[in-house]
């Protein structure tokens, strides 16, 4: 366990007050240092809205890019540089919507970092537009009919590719959502965690208390190793939410097939023209 | 005293693989060759072709004329008659008359060595015949191809056989003999474009490739993807255009010397991941391998159409690079050259070619690489560990701040592509918006250091300036020397270094030229444009063309001439 306030500085914070990214960005300081890590030991990577500023209000490595692409940023981080713990932070809006396609690939690759998606049902940022995961027939001001296109449901999406570890959490219940975070990054592939979050300025329905009451953990008899299990507890047409482990496998890992050849971290390669020398006999 | 070959027939009758086996056969005979190829966007059928150029010197510019055809199809036999002369021969089966087609019996010998599938090889050596060689060197050639193939190989040693053994002389051959050399091996190269980029991506220390397919540019991606074990390069193949420039400044950021390569349709699609490296301030090379557009345009075709686009893509305003090779020599150094640039100066630098200069292959000595540079310009992490702090953007007179990768030191790194401070963090500050926008222009000026001369053959004043830019160079070089050989008089300037220029550079031959005329493949001659802005004078000719087919020396020649004279 190493010091927790090691990851603290002191950017003024953009977030409204009360807002449910607070508790993720105190559990994701606890489960780092419940891991033993050090700040320059990690990178979190993060695209645009209210989610994607979270590390700024830590200290940390930082790629704060564009909305949608924080996945494929994290992607090729983790492949040249093994050695760094690599997080993606992520609203569901940039997860779902803009960063749909990285969010599928990456499930494929299983690549060995962690996608966390702060998930309140909106674009909170630019004033609460709807995202893949609002519930139809919610009024927005972009959807003045009420939503028709039917929500998301990442659990399932993710759990149908075999994604290497799926779970769930909330901001309600953020020292059950620091453990979870410690198991996932722990987990060797790609960990992929839907956190439910209140967002205390737009939707005045699903709120701490919300949470707090509808949320539930599996029994101890819950087999998170069997698929259609799984899928079953994540398609329930109930009100309710599963969280935790809801879904998990060992799958080989991306790098450990594709990058095994290859002296890491790329960052201290030197370069060396006479490489391609060494070509030019195919030529010849 | 040159040879045109042109070798045609249809997609999947093996031409490239034929170009490829003559091309090597007359750079291992110490002669000298150029192709260039001439593709449509399919996988069976159609007309394709491979033209190539051999002599006893170097030569490099593009031509039409046809000496020897091999037709691998009833349609290439008759596709190309006005670029025939009456010396041409054409090797084609004996079944399709055509009154140049030489006696050599194609079909039957295929036949005889056991597949109709060999009948390219033995065109191949019919055409090696005709040009007077002896078989060993093909035949060596065609050991090495197909060695992992004992019963095809077999076979199309026979067939070189049949056609060597046959003591029937091919009527008008004589006219074609290129005498081989001194036959001591020079270790000259037979090699393309897209894999001179490649090596010179590997010279320039490239650890890290990304992309997604697309036409010209793919044969980049394929080559690094071959060569990835021996090398120690990831080489990781994108979901989509958006991914591979993402995946490249998140590769950068982690300390890697990163690259994709794509033509304009991808590269649209990178443009918001482009203005993002602009903003975060990281090292990339972007090998943007031009097609003609809009849209999808001619998928397997040339042009030079987007380099306005390319100057000024991207949201906001960052500095970048542009150099565009002129040639394959040129597109090894050039390409290593990027590499080093792109990470001193932390900028995306673009190495502008075109499915010409990507598919064209010549015979070149091994390319020296003593004189390429083989620092990085990443903080040591001893260098780091003795600062008390760090901050990416820190401000400096130059504009560009040290580069420290993350995990090299207890210093975090941070990014945003929200407008920051100097820290890193997101910022609203007016002033610190200012600053850090004055930052990266004043980097754009630092940047100028790193331009090369442009070349320009000249003297300039009072005559005709011709100015083109990238794979049109060789072409313009063989034009233009014609036209001084008749004593017209004409300047020569060619530019490889577009981006950002110090403008009098351009401005001072472009101004003192009598007439100047525009060379640039393109629809609405993108290069005109670009020197009325940078050279303040709008060109007295632009010489452009919009089919997607390459500009050929007696076209050019015949082009200028004309503007010449008038």
């Amino acid at each position: 366990m190493s010091d927790i306030k090691a990851f603290d500085n002191d950017v003024d914070i953009a977030w409204c007050p009360g807002c449910g990214n607070f508790p993720i960005l105190g559990a994701v300081k606890q489960a780092l240092a419940g891991l033993d890590l050090l700040p320059h030991q990690v990178l979190i990577c993060t695209g645009i809205g209210q989610a994607p500023k979270l590390p700024h209000y830590m200290q940390v490595n930082t790629f704060n890019g564009l909305h949608g692409r924080e996945v494929a940023v994290a992607v090729a981080a983790k492949l040249a540089a093994p050695d760094l713990t690599v997080l993606v932070h992520a609203g569901d809006g940039g997860a779902y919507a803009e960063g749909g396609n990285h969010f599928l690939h990456a499930i494929r690759r299983n690549i060995d970092i962690t996608l966390v998606v702060h998930d309140n049902h909106y674009f909170a940022l630019t004033k609460a537009q709807a995202s893949p995961t609002t519930s139809q027939g919610v009024v927005t001001r972009f959807n003045p009919e009420g939503v028709a296109a039917m929500p998301l449901n990442p659990l399932a999406l993710a759990i149908s590719q075999s994604c290497a570890f799926v779970g769930q959490a909330t901001s309600a219940r953020p020292d059950h959502l620091a453990d979870l975070l410690m198991k996932a990054i722990a987990h060797k592939g790609f960990s992929f965690i839907n956190v439910l979050q209140p967002c205390v300025s737009w939707d005045h329905v699903r709120t701490y208390e919300y949470y707090r009451e509808r949320c539930y953990e599996p029994g101890s008899d819950y087999d998170a190793s069997d698929r259609l299990k799984a899928m079953e507890l994540v398609t329930r047409a109930e009100e309710r939410y599963p969280v935790g482990v809801i879904y998990t496998q060992q799958r080989p890992e991306y790098s450990d097939q594709t990058t095994s050849h290859v002296t890491l971290p790329l960052r201290r390669r030197e370069v060396n023209p006479d490489a391609a020398v060494s070509l030019f006999s195919r030529f010849q | 005293m040159e040879v045109n070959i042109r070798i045609a027939g249809a997609a999947g009758q093996g031409i490239q693989t034929a170009a490829g086996l003559l091309g090597k056969a007359l750079t291992r005979s110490n002669l000298f060759a150029y192709a260039y190829t001439d593709a449509e966007s399919r996988i069976r059928g159609g007309l394709n072709f491979t033209h190539i150029r051999c002599s006893r010197e170097p030569l490099a510019g593009v031509t039409n004329r046809i000496d020897i055809l091999v037709a691998l199809s009833k349609e290439a036999l008759s596709a190309f008659e006005e670029l025939m002369t009456e010396k041409s021969l054409v090797v084609a089966p004996q079944s399709w008359p055509h009154p140049h087609r030489v006696p050599a019996a194609i079909g039957k010998l295929a036949e005889q060595a056991g597949s109709e599938a060999v009948s390219g090889t033995v065109s191949i050596a019919t055409a090696w015949k005709i040009l007077g060689q002896a078989p060993g060197i093909l035949e060596t050639l065609i050991r090495e191809h197909f060695a992992s193939k004992k019963n095809v190989l077999a076979q199309n040693l026979k067939a070189l056989n049949l056609v060597f053994d046959s003591s029937q002389q091919i009527p008008g051959a004589a006219y074609f003999h290129l005498p081989a050399a001194s036959s001591t091996g020079t270790g000259r190269m037979w090699i393309s474009g897209h894999e001179a980029v490649s090596l010179g991506a590997v010279a320039g220390g490239v650890t890290f490739v990304t992309g997604y397919p697309m036409s010209p540019a793919t044969s980049i991606l394929i080559n690094m993807a071959q060569w990835h074990r021996q090398l120690e390069v990831i080489v990781e193949q994108a979901e989509d255009e958006i991914a591979a420039i993402n995946m490249v400044a998140g590769a950068s950021y982690a300390g890697a010397r990163a690259m994709t390569a794509t033509s304009g349709g991808g590269f649209s699609l990178m443009v918001e991941g482009l203005s993002l490296l602009g903003m975060i301030e990281y090292p990339a090379v972007i090998v943007l391998a031009q097609r003609p557009g809009p849209a999808t345009g001619l998928p397997t075709r040339t042009a030079q159409g987007d380099l306005n686009f390319v100057r000024h893509a991207g949201h906001g305003s960052f500095p970048r690079v542009i150099i565009a090779p002129g040639n394959i020599s040129e597109c090894f150094d050039m390409t290593a050259l990027a590499f080093d640039i792109a990470e001193q100066y932390q900028v995306p630098v673009f190495v502008m070619t075109d499915q010409l200069l990507q598919d064209s292959q010549t015979t070149m000595a091994p390319f020296a690489v003593g004189h390429l540079p083989k620092r990085r310009h990443i903080m040591s992490p001893e260098a780091l560990t003795s600062l008390t702090g760090y901050r990416r953007y820190a401000r400096t007179e130059s504009g560009v701040s040290p580069l420290a990768a993350p995990g090299d030191s207890r210093h975090v790194v941070v990014v945003d592509s929200d407008e920051h401070d100097e820290a890193g963090h997101i910022t609203e500050s007016a002033r610190i918006a200012d600053e850090m926008a004055q930052k990266r222009l004043q980097k754009g000026k630092t940047l100028m250091e790193a331009s090369w001369k442009n070349r320009l053959v000249g003297p300039v004043d009072g005559r005709p300036l011709v100015v083109g830019w990238g794979s049109s160079l060789e072409t313009l070089k063989e034009a233009v020397s014609r036209l001084n050989a008749e004593g017209l008089k004409v300047a020569h300037f060619h530019l490889s270094w577009l981006w950002p220029v110090q403008e009098q550079m351009i401005r001072q031959p472009v101004q003192a030229a009598s007439r100047l005329i525009v060379v640039d493949h393109s629809v609405d001659g993108g290069l005109g444009a670009y020197l009325r802005e940078v050279a303040l004078r709008a060109p007295d000719a632009v010489i452009s063309r919009r089919d997607g087919r390459p500009f050929s020396v007696d076209e050019l020649y015949g082009k200028l001439r004309a503007e010449v004279i008038e």
